[in-house]
């Protein structure tokens, strides 16, 4: 082979072990220096003050017991249904009955969890509020949305063909 | 000088006749003295190539931008993946995966 593309593919390769080598240990450098705090990202994310974060802190240490509360409840009605469903192949009037209770914990916690945002919101400065409500549905309840939009076209193209 | 040593060396000049010298010898002889002292030309592109990948300063300036661009864009996506971890952790905390 000739001995200037050797060397050029020496050079390439040496360049391409620094980039990488800068880069890795920027990367892991940048990422070890957050902080392990749950709240962390709503400073940053929402340029919170001191102020804004003991408040905000007061709210979430407040919610945090009532989640878990709820997160239990959900646990137990869970565990309810899988044994009203047993093996069997068809749903019985109790499983039913069990999954309508599931259904009610669940709309329970999720009305709470969306109280807790608006209570946080009107906690933060009234723009960043918006924007950390607006946020917090699209993470929380987009998914839902999504799939009940995904069901109602396909609903739709099917009675379109039909 | 002896008459007779002039006479000889005479006689020995016309015993060995010099060759006629080449067309245009002094020409080609300037040109190959001029090519011996100019600076070795590389053979192609790639050579050339080679040559300015391997000057000193070039080596240096390449080193320091790769350092660079590999740092600034670590930082970047490192708080990129931080921040989408911060984003996680909360998410965790305060909207369960059943609720989602």
């Amino acid at each position: 082979m000739n001995r200037s593309l050797v060397i050029l593919l020496g050079v390439l390769a040496l360049g391409a072990v620094i980039f990488a080598g800068s880069y890795f240990v920027s990367q892991r450098a940048s990422a070890v220096t957050h902080s392990a705090d749950d709240l962390n990202w709503l400073r940053d994310e929402f340029h919170l003050s001191d102020a804004d974060m003991a408040r905000v802190r007061q709210l979430h240490e407040g919610y945090m017991p009532q989640c878990a509360k709820m997160c239990a409840l959900i646990a137990a009605k869970q565990a309810e249904v899988q044994a009203a469903l047993g093996t069997g192949t068809n749903v019985t009037a109790e499983a039913q009955q069990k999954l309508t209770e599931l259904g009610e914990l669940r709309a329970q916690c999720q009305a709470q969890m969306i109280q807790h945002f608006i209570a946080v919101s009107q906690a933060m400065p009234p723009g960043q509020g918006q924007r950390y409500l607006a946020e917090m549905k699209k993470l929380t309840l987009g998914s839902h949305e999504e799939i009940e939009q995904s069901m109602s076209d396909h609903a739709g193209h099917e009675h379109g063909t039909n | 000088m002896n008459p007779d040593d002039t006479k000889f060396s005479q006689v020995l000049r016309a015993a060995r006749p010099s060759p006629s010298l080449p067309p245009r010898f002094q020409e080609n002889v300037w040109r190959r003295i001029e090519d011996a002292e100019a600076p070795a030309k590389s053979g192609s592109w790639l050579d050339a190539l080679t040559a300015l990948v391997l000057r000193p300063r070039f080596a240096y300036a390449t080193v320091a931008m790769l350092v660079l661009a590999g740092a600034f864009l670590g930082t970047y996506q490192g708080a990129q993946t931080a921040r989408h971890n911060e984003q996680a952790r909360y998410l965790a905390a305060v909207a369960p995966d059943s609720l989602r």
